[in-house]
């Protein structure tokens, strides 16, 4: 278990921040998950900059599945676009897509837990009922079915806050169907929390419920929910990269998972495009092991004592 | 005893009946009237007429609540899973039931061997912690977790298949291959290797860091110590006394990754047109043949809530504990 | 120094024995040239705080030391042959045929997932080399011994209570016929009740079978209940050596005075009972001269630059400046 504190003083803070980096730091795995997450990001925030606005069929500039060259370094796909412009633009469709679709995940799964930890009785029994559904039933399955029916519902047709409806639908989907295992641990994380004396105190002093949760609950919640953050982050990419690559991605907007969908369907594989495959493979790969390790170093950091993935 | 088995019953028929009401709500909720959608791709050419005498015929002019919903209830439990869009008149459940054969296949014989190797390695890593092999196999295994089965796939497919042409990386069987001959078997194991390779490399790591973690907790033990000054050898203690032990969180973890399961097994069946429930979900997905979505959803739900059950139920039988 | 050619009726000896062990490139002593010896049957206890070395001194005898501990020096001698404590697999043989342990807190001790019987009839088959049918037999003649009826052996050590279980650890620890046992805190975790009634049972059946016994604890009473020896350990060393009797009526060491009388005795109308002032001692960075120096009453200068040695004094053997004088006298007197 963690030790909380319950306040900071400003320098006691400062001091704690500072072994839990040295701590942190200190994991092989966290400073490699760490380098190639700042190296994603980067590439992610600025793609106009780094290779130019996003190619498509009109304005593609090589041959049809070019291997690798000078001029294309990561090759072209089917109808000569250029590889690597497509996965650099790529990495900011998937990662936004898995970080919205975290902290949505994070925000109705710390609200879940922590509503079923405060208030226990029937609102525990029927939050946790809920809770174990999803718990079951995996986001990818839930997904699957969701995501198809609620994009016809909505029709096709406009952007929602700059995305494309097939995406935005599924990063709401994905957020939606991937909180259970965050709200089972924040629940337990809760039951004892309510027990500490500095609740008591907060309550005789006249805090609403409401307040208590926020003010006093929540932040020594922190840990646990960035630890298992990392690792929604990884589940997210796999289920959205899955999804997309069985279509319910949008071309127009292409994130790795529909660039591999894209090259199953030219028939890469068969082909030998091994570029083209390869580099929105790699990236998937790369950003999602980062997440993992970063979210095992966190937790090796915040609870030395064990720690299994999921 | 009775007790926890009725927690866990009554756990499974709660999630099954939320599939159920999630698979009839959620096909009830598309836009445009079910009765034309049912009727197929040729909207335009069915009258006002034929769409109202469907309606009657399907019970649609009734409400949703009770009457649809017992309808449906009692219709699905009857294994009727109304009929395809795609596939004009089909009837869903044959669909499915043509289809499933292939995957268990797949998805068994790539389960087995991911469990095999993956509760030896992790075992064997956990137990000679800090070892070469113990690094080498928690790296690989992150890697691998953190991989979609389905672009493993897609690069068996480029180094097998395509450059060295060992393996056919398509389909179940070779176009004129002989029926019920000896071929046909190892033709068929032969388009089955890649697959099954796929599927069961994006499991193993997965059991792999989840056996590991479960024998290092295992080791630090008391009764660990208890053995050793019993005298036990290195592989007496590890068989007696650990093994059983470092068993029980592995088989929670076993069924709660069965997202990844379905998502690899489901993925890789389209990177290789594998036969079976995969390749009809791409196709229902790509067609929005819906009732056949549905169908597949229900069989997912099914299997995945009679997964948790025999695993829990399973867990009892390893742990005396939870048995009371 | 102990010659073995002398002590022919000594059943164990261990000779200067020092254990360090290695944690992030940072050695420390946890046991500091340990000598003592025990004869077949003895009963000893060796008491100190948490970090005294009484739990590595046992570990070590056992040789169970977890693998970042190394022996910097001295042996252990069994029956007179020197013990391959260093060497796990060199040691099996040895183990609990002729050494066995119970543990402290038997929840954790047992395995949870196999019925006691089995785990008491295991080392039956796997060092005596019973067959199934038998050992089972025995290990259920051993639940009687301890007076557990025979039928509970089908049970689980979670559905048993804690002395139930610390008593199928002591049928276990019997199985073999072992001549020396080890406790390790057995009784430390039960009520007091409890603690008595495994102390008697453990007393009785060590004298009725003629086993020794080492009994490891931090509280020096349950030493006065079935041990005749008694060696009191501080930072590593052994400081007072003494028999049950005599360390009770005149302690020797200032340690050992202040440890008796940190015991409650409603029976002598004390009400306070007196803690030791001061922190135990850091085993990487050590007190100069006697590691009790800075908490002890009696604390002279030469305390904190020259370790005592432990010297014979009676009938026993102490480590402490205050008796030097005399024993420099019996030294001289000797030669």
């Amino acid at each position: 278990m963690s030790k909380s504190t319950i306040r900071y003083s400003g320098r006691t803070r400062a001091r704690a921040i500072k072994t839990f980096l040295g701590q942190f730091l200190g994991y092989g795995g966290a400073q490699l998950g760490l380098l190639c997450l700042v190296f994603f990001l980067v590439t992610a925030a600025m793609p106009n900059i780094l290779v130019g606005p996003l190619q498509t069929a009109i304005n593609a500039t090589g041959d049809f599945l070019a291997p690798p060259s000078g001029q294309h370094l990561l090759g072209t796909d089917e109808v000569g676009r250029d590889v690597l412009n497509l996965v650099v633009h790529g990495a900011r469709i998937s990662l936004t897509i898995a970080l919205l679709a975290t902290v949505i995940s994070l925000v109705v799964g710390t609200t879940v837990g922590m509503t079923a930890g405060y208030f226990g009785r029937w609102v525990d029994v029927w939050l946790m009922r809920l809770t174990d559904f999803f718990f079951v039933m995996p986001s990818f399955v839930l997904a699957l079915v969701i995501t198809p029916v609620v994009l016809e519902v909505m029709g096709r047709g406009r952007e929602i806050l700059g995305f494309r409806p097939s995406l935005f639908v599924i990063l709401v989907v994905i957020g939606m169907t991937s909180w259970a295992f965050v709200a089972r641990v924040v629940r337990s994380q809760t039951l004892s929390l309510k027990e500490r004396t500095f609740v008591d105190r907060a309550r005789v002093a006249g805090s609403s419920n409401f307040s208590i949760m926020v003010r006093h609950i929540l932040p020594n919640l922190v840990p646990q929910i960035a630890a298992n953050g990392a690792l929604v982050v990884a589940g997210a990419i796999y289920v959205e990269t899955s999804l997309s690559f069985l279509g319910l991605g949008d071309p127009l907007q292409p994130s790795w998972g529909t660039l591999l969908s894209l090259a199953q369907r030219a028939g890469a594989a068969s082909a030998g495009a091994w570029w083209y495959l390869g580099a929105p493979g790699v990236c998937v790969l790369t950003v999602s092991l980062s997440f993992v390790l970063i979210g095992n170093a966190l937790d090796d950091t915040f609870n030395p004592r064990r720690r299994v993935i999921p | 005893m009775s007790r926890r088995i009725g927690r866990i019953l009554l756990r499974a028929v709660i999630t099954l009946v939320m599939v159920a009401i999630l698979n009839f709500g959620l096909f009830r909720v598309i836009p445009g009237d079910p009765a034309s959608l049912l009727l197929g791709g040729a909207r335009t050419s069915v009258t006002d007429e034929q769409i109202e005498a469907q309606r009657q015929n399907w019970g649609l002019d009734r409400p949703l609540f009770p009457d649809q919903a017992l309808d449906y209830l009692s219709a699905t439990l009857q294994g009727d899973l109304g009929y395809s869009f795609k596939f004009r008149g089909r009837h869903v459940a044959d669909l499915i039931l043509e289809r499933l054969p292939a995957t268990i296949v797949l998805v068994g014989l790539a389960q087995f061997i991911a469990i095999l190797c993956g509760v030896m390695l992790g075992v064997y890593a956990g137990w000679r912690r800090g070892g070469a092999v113990d690094h080498a196999a928690t790296g690989v295994s992150l890697a691998l977790y953190s991989t979609p089965s389905f672009w493993l796939g897609m690069l068996l497919v480029v180094i097998f298949s395509t450059a060295l042409g060992w393996l056919p990386g398509y389909g179940a069987y070779s176009p004129g291959a002989n029926v019920g001959s000896l071929d046909l078997a190892l033709d068929y194991l032969r388009h089955l290797a890649l697959p099954v390779t796929a599927v069961a490399l994006g499991l193993i790591g997965q059991y792999v860091v989840v056996a590991r973690a479960a024998m290092s907790d295992v080791v630090t033990e008391d009764y660990m110590v208890t053995a050793r000054a019993k005298g036990l050898t290195g592989g007496q203690m590890l068989m007696r006394h650990a093994f059983r032990n470092a068993m029980l969180p592995v088989v929670t973890l076993i069924t709660l990754n069965l997202g990844y399961v379905v998502a690899g097994a489901i993925t890789v069946e389209a990177v290789f047109a594998w036969p079976g429930i995969g390749g009809l979900t791409v196709e229902a997905l790509n067609a929005r043949d819906y009732p056949v979505l549905q169908g597949i959803f229900l069989l997912l739900g099914v299997s995945i809530v009679m997964a948790n059950l025999i695993a829990d139920l399973a867990y009892g039988l390893l742990d005396p504990r939870v048995r009371q | 120094m102990i010659d073995s050619s002398q002590h022919k009726g000594s059943l164990l000896e261990v000779d200067g024995l020092s254990v360090d062990y290695g944690l992030k490139g940072v050695s420390s002593r946890a046991i500091d040239r340990i000598s003592f010896e025990l004869r077949a049957g003895e009963a000893v206890g060796l008491v100190g705080e948490s970090g005294s070395g009484k739990t590595t001194t046992a570990m070590a005898i056992a040789g169970l030391l977890s693998p970042n501990a190394r022996i910097s020096s001295g042996e252990v001698r069994y029956r007179g042959n020197r013990l391959p404590i260093d060497h796990d697999a060199a040691m099996r043989p040895h183990r609990w045929s002729e050494t066995s342990v119970v543990f402290q807190g038997a929840m954790n001790a047992l395995n949870p997932v196999h019925r006691i019987v089995k785990q008491i009839a295991e080392p039956c088959m796997l060092k005596l080399g019973m067959s199934r049918g038998e050992a089972n037999a025995r290990a259920k003649e051993l639940l009687e011994l301890v007076g557990i009826p025979a039928d509970r052996g089908a049970a689980y050590p979670h559905e048993l209570s804690g002395g139930m279980r610390q008593r199928v650890m002591i049928a276990m620890a019997l199985a073999c016929r072992p001549s020396l046992i080890i406790g390790d805190e057995p009784t430390t975790a039960l009520d007091v009740i409890t603690q008595a009634q495994i102390l008697k049972l453990l007393g009785e059946l060590r004298s009725r079978l003629n086993i020794a016994l080492i009994l490891i604890t931090h509280d020096l009473s349950v030493v006065a209940e079935c041990c005749d020896r008694v060696m009191i350990m501080y930072s590593g060393r052994i400081v007072e050596d003494g028999t049950v009797a005599e360390i009770f009526a005149q302690p020797k060491h200032p340690y050992t005075r202040l440890l008796i009388e940190s015991i409650p005795n409603p029976a002598s109308g004390k009400k306070i009972i007196r803690p030791i002032p001061g922190d135990p001692p850091n085993l990487v960075n050590r007190p100069s001269g006697c590691a009790f120096h800075p908490r002890c009453p009696s604390a002279m200068g030469i305390c904190a630059t020259e370790l005592p040695s432990l010297d014979k004094f009676g009938q026993g053997r102490v480590a402490c400046h205050l008796h030097r004088s005399s024993q420099h006298d019996k030294v001289a007197a000797h030669a």
